[in-house]
């Protein structure tokens, strides 16, 4: 390996880094201001499809038998449901226990004392694996001999199956114009730094350098532009994160946020990538432009 | 050494700036290309180098046939060429060693060929002692020599030259010329456009005249115009 030649490489990219201070701090602030917007967005995504995932493991099918069946229905459906493998648990709930269930529920509101009778049939607590099966095993249920009524919250699991959709659509739309945006703008903000250094380009090409050679400064210009726009928006993220997430956390007492939903090493890696694939992919744009030109 | 047969260039808004040129340079020929300013010598000078295509014709420089050459060759063949410019091309930033190296070290060279070759390229346009100057401390006719040693650093057969004095004084130009004339002994075909009467009719060398794009007259040892030299033009 020939040092003389790293050295002058990295002697180019390195003067030419520092001598368009400002312009490198524009791209530098943009790929920062990007990446903020990106993680912040990636975070709240994280911590909200969180939350919806939390909810719809929470969501169970009630499966009430009728007053009718039989133990052999009954232990014949669980047995079904046990060797399910779409179904993550049953709790039978024999009427009686829904009795003190329901009276515990209500805090004595409903005296149970006053019945006669137990009004209430035997249950099943049922909770699946995948939130998105909750309508179809409902309605397999409903068919099966000796059972009632089946009950889940059926607008719950739309909304939030919907929430999720909607979620994973725009997350992906949103991702990718920020992705956009922010290369238009490096973009752009790197051709003014080719343009500055036209003349050298042209005595570069003039004495037979290749566009491969002329192009890797560049390239390695935007690399940094990007590497350090990325750090400098992590290094932001993260206090946001330590300033931000308590005072979060008690103005949404009803929302079981967890900070564990997001994967900070591999969101910091993420974000780092795109910043440096942004860098990288405009200064590529940009001087290919100037030498077809 | 290059070869140009019914070469002619008419550009996108029109302008047909060369008219069915041929023309032969033998190894080691120094040759001028004089008219007027618009006359077509940049513009063949920069088919040659090939920052331009033809419209037609066939150009052959050093055995590439430059007309058909992919943009991804344009490099290989311009390693073969020097070029000389009448405002030097320098980086401003970089020292006068720096600028010669430049043009070795964008090819990739190795450094201990650049190590090698700028002082030889220094000493031959008689720069050694002002390598560490930047371009803004040294004349015009130093700058054009720093110009000159880059083109020659990378040891080209071929040294084109586009109004190389033209931002200079009668006396940096002579020096200049001079130093063009002892290159083109040790070997280097040097083709110079110029519009410098003095300079074609003191040196008397071969003269192809360009006129709207088309070569009216070429001379082994001619004068700027046909025939005469500056001298008669005044008396006559």
């Amino acid at each position: 390996m020939d040092s003389g030649k790293v050295k002058f490489f990295l002697g180019e990219v390195l003067r030419n880094f520092t001598r368009n201070a400002g312009m490198q701090a524009t791209a530098i602030g943009t790929v920062a201001i990007t990446i903020v917007l990106l993680g912040a967005f990636l975070f709240v995504r994280s911590t909200l499809a969180d939350v919806g995932k939390d909810l719809l493991d929470q969501i169970e099918i009630s499966v009430y038998f009728s007053s009718n069946a039989t133990t052999a229905q009954e232990d014949a459906l669980r047995s079904i449901l046990v060797h399910d493998r779409r179904i993550a648990s049953i709790q039978f709930v024999p009427k009686k226990a829904g009795l003190a269930e329901l009276s515990a529920q209500t805090h004595g509101v409903i005296d149970t004392s006053l019945l006669t009778e137990n009004p209430l049939p035997d249950k099943l607590r049922v909770r699946v694996n995948d939130a998105q099966l909750v309508p179809a095993i409902a309605q397999a249920l409903r068919k099966h001999p000796g059972v009632a009524n089946v009950v889940f919250p059926q607008t719950v699991v739309e909304r939030l199956l919907q929430l999720g959709y909607v979620l994973r659509r725009v997350g992906m739309g949103v991702i990718a114009l920020f992705l956009v945006v922010a290369g238009v703008i490096i973009s752009n903000t790197i051709r003014l730094t080719v343009f500055a250094r036209r003349r050298e380009i042209s005595i570069m090409q003039l004495v037979g350098a290749t566009n491969m050679y002329i192009r890797a400064p560049f390239i390695c210009e935007g690399l940094l532009d990007g590497v350090v726009g990325s750090l400098v928006a992590v290094l932001i993220l993260i206090a946001a994160r330590y300033a931000l997430w308590p005072k979060l956390i008690l103005a949404l007492p009803w929302i079981q946020l967890n900070a564990g939903a997001v994967n900070g090493p591999v969101l910091i890696a993420q974000l780092l990538l795109a910043g440096s694939a942004i860098g990288v992919v405009s200064s590529w744009i940009s001087v290919g432009r100037h030498l077809r030109a | 050494m290059i070869s140009l047969r019914n070469v002619s260039l008419i550009y996108q808004n029109g302008v047909r700036a060369l008219d069915n040129v041929t023309l032969e340079i033998a190894k080691g020929d120094f040759v001028f290309l004089v008219g007027h300013s618009g006359t077509g010598k940049s513009s063949l000078l920069r088919l040659l180098y090939r920052e331009n295509l033809p419209s037609n014709g066939e150009i052959i420089v050093d055995g590439i046939r430059v007309d058909r050459l992919r943009h991804g060759r344009v490099p290989a063949l311009r390693r073969h060429l020097g070029v000389v410019f009448q405002d030097f091309k320098l980086l401003s930033n970089k020292t006068v060693w720096e600028n010669v190296a430049f043009a070795m070290q964008v090819t990739g060279a190795h450094t201990k060929d650049v190590m090698r070759q700028v002082p030889r390229a220094l000493d031959l346009v008689g720069l050694s002692h002002k390598s560490r100057m930047y371009p803004g401390e040294l004349s015009g006719g130093e700058q054009q020599r720093t110009a000159i040693a880059r083109a020659l650093v990378n040891n080209p057969k071929i040294l084109l030259c586009d109004e190389p004095s033209g931002n200079l004084d009668p006396s940096n130009t002579t020096e200049i010329m001079e130093l063009l004339l002892r290159i083109n002994l040790k070997g280097t075909t040097v083709l110079v456009a110029t519009h410098n009467q003095a300079v074609v009719d003191r040196m008397r060398r071969r003269v192809v005249r360009l006129e709207d794009g088309r070569i009216v007259t070429d001379e082994e040892r001619g004068y700027y115009y046909l025939g005469l030299g500056q001298g008669q033009i005044l008396s006559g």
